[in-house]
């Protein structure tokens, strides 16, 4: 009884027991800047009516003020408080983020994991299929979808959503083949576990290291995309204090108030660089082959 | 290599057939009638269900599907994608007008980024670490998480309204080229950067290049002549992906420069529901981005015989 607790050292009780992975993950510089960057807008998004100096849809001072101590980032070509506007926007972008991939991975994931899992003809459909979609430019994809159910904020979700779907089929259909020939899968299937027990439960909860990376980085490139669609006018409408729609916005008065279309470009700078420096160190942590270099 | 190119050639067919039925199902089967559309649009949104029953009929919407999409498809093949609702001139006649003009961005777009990608990639590999590693480092990270519409608005700032160097707007001469092309070519630049970097390093430590080493090559001999010609190979293959992404680029740059083009016309064909034009649009883009692709498997297997014969 006493040599028990005499073996375990006195440091390890300071460090909680973490998957390796997270502990790797939290040692990478670039990751930790990119988390702490995510975190302090996803703070910024909850908490958005409690920071914002004023309502972000409101004439609150004279337009096209240019930076002052009272106005940080001046106000719009309607006198908005553009540092309120961009609080607000990371609510758009961030949910736009998470949505789209979402809308995009489920069934992204389902087809790769049914061609991987059956082979055969399933395969040889949803595989043509899959790289038809990829010969074709993302951005293509999301403007057809966008052509048929109109410009909105919601359809620029499912259109990125729908653009993303291919590369997720694609990256599981591989790894779930990968991980198929295991000596462990056929020895689910010896002791009797069906078809989809052993897809979900043995095959997809081994190859989901690679999907969540994917899935960081696709966040960052959906923000992107999202922001890019807005600004054609093809995503989010006014007054919405989006952060595409903000610089289209401020491209009419470009000349006179630069402010307006240069500080949410700055925003969505720093979230997709936050989400690719999280994808790269969440590769670098989860993928067992690049833990040496 | 005629057998590689045929082979190549005949796989397009598949792949176009393919991406015409999924530009025709998205237009025809997803919620939205195209007609509705148009009239609510077009038309001001006060039309009757008689009106509504005309314009389908006109439109052959009543048609069986199989009908409509073979329609679809013998029209495309002979470059007929039908009347622009909004100009009420053919698709193809403003696809025509506007084609030059998204080439010439796109095609000076990927040559910036090869001008300022593969030598920065080479220094950045010769010199592992040093501050121009860091440089091209940050570029790709930049470029990878820039919105080019973001970019294009600072280069105006900057470069038009501050220098007066370049017009901010239009399309037409060399000068109104260098901004939007800059911007893409910049976004694409970084990882341009990285790619020959890589491949760089790699090179670099083939026997061929100790070999000429060893036999008195001088480093910038073994640098640009040895090592850039087999490092350059991989990133070929990258040029079709690249360009695409110039394509997609066009879209938002043609907006934010004001140039006539084709990613303009889509744009504002989706704003206006002008859907055969928007179709027309699509599919002239993917099928010029395939083009571009398949162009970029050739000179592959050209710059490298290992591709060719392993088929």
């Amino acid at each position: 009884m006493k040599s028990e607790v005499a073996v375990a050292p006195a440091d390890t009780a300071a460090i909680p027991r973490q998957p390796g992975w997270i502990r790797r993950l939290l040692r990478n510089k670039g990751a930790l800047v990119g988390l702490a960057i995510l975190f302090g807008w996803i703070f910024v998004a909850i908490f958005a009516p409690m920071i914002a100096p004023y309502d972000p849809t409101l004439t609150v001072a004279r337009a096209r003020q240019a930076p002052s101590a009272e106005f940080w980032f001046g106000t719009d070509q309607l006198g908005r408080d553009l540092v309120s506007r961009v609080l607000y926007g990371s609510r758009i972008s961030l949910s736009l983020g998470l949505i789209s991939v979402t809308l995009g991975a489920i069934p992204g994931i389902t087809l790769g994991l049914l061609a991987g899992f059956y082979g055969g003809w399933v395969d040889t459909v949803i595989s043509r299929f899959v790289d038809a979609l990829l010969a074709f430019p993302s951005i293509l994809l999301a403007l057809l979808v966008i052509a048929t159910l109109g410009p909105s904020l919601q359809n620029v979700m499912v259109a990125v959503g729908v653009a993303t779907v291919p590369e997720f089929a694609r990256l599981t259909r591989g790894s779930v083949l990968a991980i198929k020939a295991l000596p462990y899968v056929d020895a689910a299937r010896v002791v009797g576990a069906k078809g989809l027990r052993i897809m979900v439960l043995h095959i997809l909860r081994n190859a989901n290291a690679p999907i969540v990376v994917l899935a960081t980085l696709q966040v960052g490139a959906a923000i992107l995309i999202g922001a890019g669609l807005s600004f054609l006018g093809l995503g989010a409408q006014p007054p919405t204090p989006e952060w595409g729609l903000i610089s289209a916005e401020g491209r009419q008065v470009l000349r006179k108030a630069w402010w307006i279309s240069t500080f949410p470009g700055l925003a969505i700078l720093s979230v997709v660089i936050a989400c690719n420096l999280v994808g790269d160190g969440l590769r670098s942590a989860l993928d067992p082959k690049m833990r040496n270099s | 290599m005629t057998r590689y190119l045929v082979h190549r050639l005949l796989q397009l067919v598949p792949v176009l057939l393919l991406i015409s039925v999924i530009i025709f199902v998205m237009m025809h089967v997803l919620p939205g009638d195209p007609a509705q559309l148009i009239l609510s649009g077009a038309e001001g949104g006060a039309a009757g269900p008689e009106r509504l029953a005309e314009l389908r009929a006109e439109m052959g919407l009543d048609d069986p599907l199989p009908v409509q999409y073979f329609r679809f498809l013998s029209g495309a093949l002979v470059g007929d994608f039908g009347e622009s609702i909004r100009f009420r001139v053919p698709v193809s006649d403003l696809l025509m007008d506007r084609f030059a003009s998204t080439m010439t961005l796109a095609v000076a777009g990927l040559c910036w980024s090869m001008l300022i990608g593969v030598p920065l990639g080479m220094a950045a590999a010769v010199r592992q670490n040093g501050w121009i590693d860091a440089v091209a480092m940050t570029m790709s990270y930049l470029g990878a998480a820039m919105p080019v519409y973001w970019l294009g608005l600072l280069f105006i700032l900057f470069f038009s309204f501050d220098l007066g160097w370049f017009p901010p707007a239009g399309g037409g001469s060399i000068r109104h080229l260098v901004l939007p092309s800059l911007t893409l070519g910049l976004i694409s630049a970084g990882i341009v950067a990285r790619l020959v970097r890589s491949s760089m390093i790699e090179t670099l430590q083939e026997d061929y290049i100790r070999t000429g080493r060893a036999k008195g090559l001088g480093e910038a001999a073994l640098l640009w002549r040895h090592g850039l010609k087999n490092a350059l190979i991989p990133v070929v293959t990258m040029l079709g992906l690249q360009f695409g992404g110039m394509l997609a680029g066009a879209v938002v740059t043609e907006t934010v420069f004001s140039r006539p083009g084709i990613g303009r016309l889509v744009v504002d064909a989706i704003l206006s529901k002008d859907y055969p034009l928007v179709q027309g649009c699509v599919l002239f883009l993917a099928f010029i981005y395939l083009c571009v692709n398949l162009f970029v498997d050739v000179l592959y297997a050209w710059l490298d015989p290992r591709i060719r014969y392993e088929k």
